[in-house]
């Protein structure tokens, strides 16, 4: 059975990461993902390897020069035969090349645009680009994780996550409307940014009636966790995640960890004594976790019903992309690319239970399909070669090189 | 200009255009935050969304989150542990497109409201599962929870600190992974279904929620791996973060794909290094230049700089707190920030639609209903009379 996306086709002219993994999400499930590259190459290429891999496996590419207007022809024949469009030009940058929605709605007149900025096609700051940290710091994840509130400095996650907050959801903006498409609608544009999508991180705060924000419950200067039932605590060989944070789990830690002297002791004896003593407890169970190994707490609290996990390092992943039952559940995705030979990366990020996604092509070459996707749209050998000769497009020959 | 979503209408204030998703309806048996959050994300774009939860309401409802993740859909109270409740389920079942759960595949079959009970009595249903572990992994059954999640897929040691170990990440985020995925699932489901004519069962894990963050930090090849920077502390965008005075932060990442007509330094009143020269500096020139540049920052005011840095066409941002993110000039001039009318507490100002849909823009339909709000109107669609109603009251299944 085919992805739930198969048969349909996404113009993809973004580069970096919030351009580029929204349209590699479309097509782990099934889209024809056609990524038109500039003829230099996309911006992430290069010294970022791992980054360019991870938004960009699935894909075909098509390299073209689009400040050349056969380039631009090209890419607006391809629009013409597509559902989607999706890129992270700033704004105004694909109406002077000559791809902006008014031109490709001019060629396929019911085509589903989004475009992805960092903050928004309107405002103040709308012709500005920029990266990840900027919507990290805005939406308030950098000064909680500091945290600062404890006198720390703000800390940067590094997952990109300001980038993925823009990418995802745009994939999702385009899927809203080919629903509305489908149901008798037509097409549109849409645009998603850094900024309103790193919001949802931070969704769950808000302002009452006299402007007095909700309280959150705030991580601890050692960025241990929050409270002592929830927090991450120094075993005699590595660190344990306890999460005993429901009332019914006090008892049953405290004789799990064999303190069954605590369960009576006033200091802790509610949850809201527990809470006005939290700093004792915490050092009370610090003391108690360092006596044994993080897997025997683990199999005590298993034991006792309260929940825990040893904290893994994974050496950069590798435990979880060789974990055999991830790897059988397709979470986990190998295959092979040309010049790298195995790949391991995340697999399929939804379970479908009838349309299954896939992962078959790795993160194409520079121009990988040129000739390919040239030939489909009616263009000969002599005159791709034409084409090429003139840099309105290029591929690798057999000198390509990884990193391009 | 900011939106306003009134209560008072039993439905919510119904936004005046049409929009993309008007006439899909969505059952949302969900808790936590992927479920009820992801589903916010298409209902403030037309979807009708039905949260079913126990009479008294849902217990996340103690959280004040919930006034935000449950807004904008109807709140009808059933008793799904007794038949009667079930029964009206099953009947809201044939009305709908979709159904979301996240209490775990085995509650839900011990509800006889599992996917292989309803796959074959509605076969057009997209039925949504966010369970905390992947269905057939080895550790499905243990307890899960984000933290729990984090520790074992190696998140507390892969974002690095100021320190070594482990780290707790304060920001849920392997439930804000599967916020996003489980929207796309369910769309995506629901495009499938225009070709094969049937629903199916989607599950996103916050398992899989975590590894939707892994894109750039673990790519494994037969060549090697390679990662994005690993240090303490983190590499990368940590280093653009300066304390300015008055103890406030910013974050000076200055590409901003525009042409900057001043340079940073300039800004900031110091020694204009080039790029490549900075490179060239033996290490303790460059900590000696970089000290320089952190004294200038603790010099000046952080709106002030941003103020430069922006006019300059270089990026920035303040590093603030949650709740000073409703004052950025950028979400205002959007409308992303929205006043809203909440039933229990008030006029409450909130965070509002992310995504711009120029043809059919989202809205904020409505607050977080009171629990049951909607039963009433729920049960008579279903064919149910004002008696029958009263009665199922009094029996205390609604």
């Amino acid at each position: 059975m085919p992805g739930p996306l198969e048969g349909l086709r996404v113009i993809d002219f973004g580069q970096f990461l919030a351009g580029p993994f929204g349209p590699m999400l479309l097509a782990d499930l099934g889209a024809d993902v056609i990524k038109v590259e500039p003829t230099r190459g996309d911006g992430m290429r290069g010294n970022v390897v791992g980054s360019f891999m991870g938004c960009q496996r699935g894909k075909r590419d098509i390299a073209i020069d689009l400040k050349q207007p056969e380039g631009v022809e090209i890419a607006l024949q391809l629009v013409a035969t597509a559902d989607m469009v999706h890129h992270n030009m700033t704004l105004g940058t694909a109406d002077r090349l000559g791809v902006g929605y008014e031109h490709c709605r001019a060629v396929k007149p019911d085509i589903l645009y989004c475009n992805n900025y960092m903050y928004g096609a309107e405002g103040p700051l709308a012709h500005m680009g920029g990266l990840d940290p900027l919507a990290q710091a805005a939406c308030g994840i950098e000064w909680e994780q500091g945290p600062v509130a404890a006198g720390n400095p703000p800390l940067w996650y590094r997952y990109g996550h300001g980038d993925v907050a823009a990418a995802m959801p745009s994939a999702l903006a385009l899927l809203i409307a080919l629903y509305h498409r489908e149901h008798g609608g037509g097409g549109q544009s849409m645009w998603m940014s850094l900024l309103h999508g790193a919001m949802l991180y931070t969704a769950d705060s808000w302002l009452g009636p006299d402007g007095t924000p909700t309280s959150r419950p705030s991580l601890d200067a050692r960025q241990l966790g929050i409270g002592p039932l929830y927090r991450l605590y120094e075993t005699a060989d590595g660190w344990l995640q306890l999460a005993a944070h429901r009332p019914e789990h006090w008892e049953a830690l405290c004789r799990a960890v064999r303190r069954p002297d605590l369960v009576d002791d006033d200091r802790f004896a509610t949850v809201s004594a527990r809470d006005e003593h939290g700093d004792e407890l915490g050092k009370v169970l610090e003391e108690v976790f360092l006596g044994d190994l993080a897997v025997n707490w683990r199999r005590a609290l298993d034991a006792a019903g309260v929940p825990s996990e040893v904290s893994v390092d994974t050496w950069d992943g590798e435990t979880v992309l060789f974990d055999g039952d991830l790897v059988r559940l397709g979470l986990v995705t190998e295959y092979e690319h040309p010049l790298l030979g195995r790949v391991r990366q995340f697999g399929n990020l939804i379970s479908f239970s009838d349309t299954p996604g896939r992962q078959e092509r790795a993160a194409p070459m520079l121009g990988q399909h040129t000739r390919e996707i040239l030939a489909e749209l009616g263009y000969d050998d002599t005159a791709a070669e034409d084409l090429r000769a003139r840099g309105v497009v290029t591929w690798p020959d057999d000198t390509y090189a990884w990193p391009v | 200009m900011a939106q306003q979503a009134s209560g008072g209408a039993s439905s919510g204030g119904a936004p005046p255009g049409p929009q993309a998703l008007d006439g899909l309806r969505i059952i949302d048996l969900s808790g936590g935050i992927a479920g009820p959050l992801g589903v916010l994300l298409l209902a403030e774009h037309g979807a009708d969304v039905i949260k079913v939860e126990p009479p008294g309401g849902h217990p996340d409802r103690a959280l004040p989150a919930s006034r935000v993740y449950n807004r904008s859909r109807r709140s009808v109270t059933l008793d799904l542990t007794r038949p009667e409740g079930r029964d009206l389920l099953l009947e809201l079942c044939a009305t709908a497109d979709v159904l979301v759960e996240a209490s775990g595949r085995r509650a839900m079959a011990e509800l006889g409201l599992g996917y292989d009970d309803l796959r074959d009595r509605f076969p057009r249903l997209v039925y949504c599962s966010i369970p905390a572990w992947p269905s057939g992994v080895r550790y499905e059954d243990r307890p899960g929870d984000e933290a729990l999640v984090h520790a074992r897929t190696g998140q507390q040691w892969e974002n690095t600190s100021f320190r070594s170990g482990p780290v707790f990440l304060h920001s849920a985020v392997a439930s804000y992974g599967a916020m996003f995925l489980v929207p796309i699932g369910i769309m995506s489901a629901l495009h499938a279904r225009e070709r094969t004519g049937r629903g199916q069962h989607v599950e996103v894990s916050l398992l899989q929620g975590v590894l939707s963050l892994t894109t750039q930090i673990w790519n494994w090849t037969d060549k090697g791996q390679f990662l994005l920077q690993k240090s303490h502390p983190p590499g990368v965008h940590q280093a653009t973060i300066y304390e300015c005075a008055d103890g406030e932060w910013i974050h000076a990442s200055t590409q901003a794909g525009i042409t900057p007509t001043r340079t940073e330094a300039s800004i900031l009143g110091i020694e204009d290094v080039p790029l490549a020269q900075l490179f060239q500096m033996s290490p303790e020139e460059r900590a000696a230049y970089e000290e320089t540049k952190r004294a200038a920052f603790k010099r000046r005011r952080r709106d002030e700089l941003i103020e430069e840095y922006h006019a300059a066409g270089l990026g920035a941002e303040a590093i603030v707190a949650p709740h000073e993110r409703f004052s950025h000039p950028q979400l205002v001039a959007t409308g992303a920030v929205v006043q809203v009318d909440d039933p229990e507490v008030g006029m409450t100002t909130q965070y509002g639609v992310p995504m711009y849909l120029q043809g059919t823009p989202g809205a904020v339909r409505g607050p977080q209903p009171l629990p049951g709000a909607h039963t009433d109107e729920v049960l008579a669609s279903l064919g149910r009379s004002a008696a029958d109603i009263a009665a199922l009251r009094e029996q205390g299944v609604v």
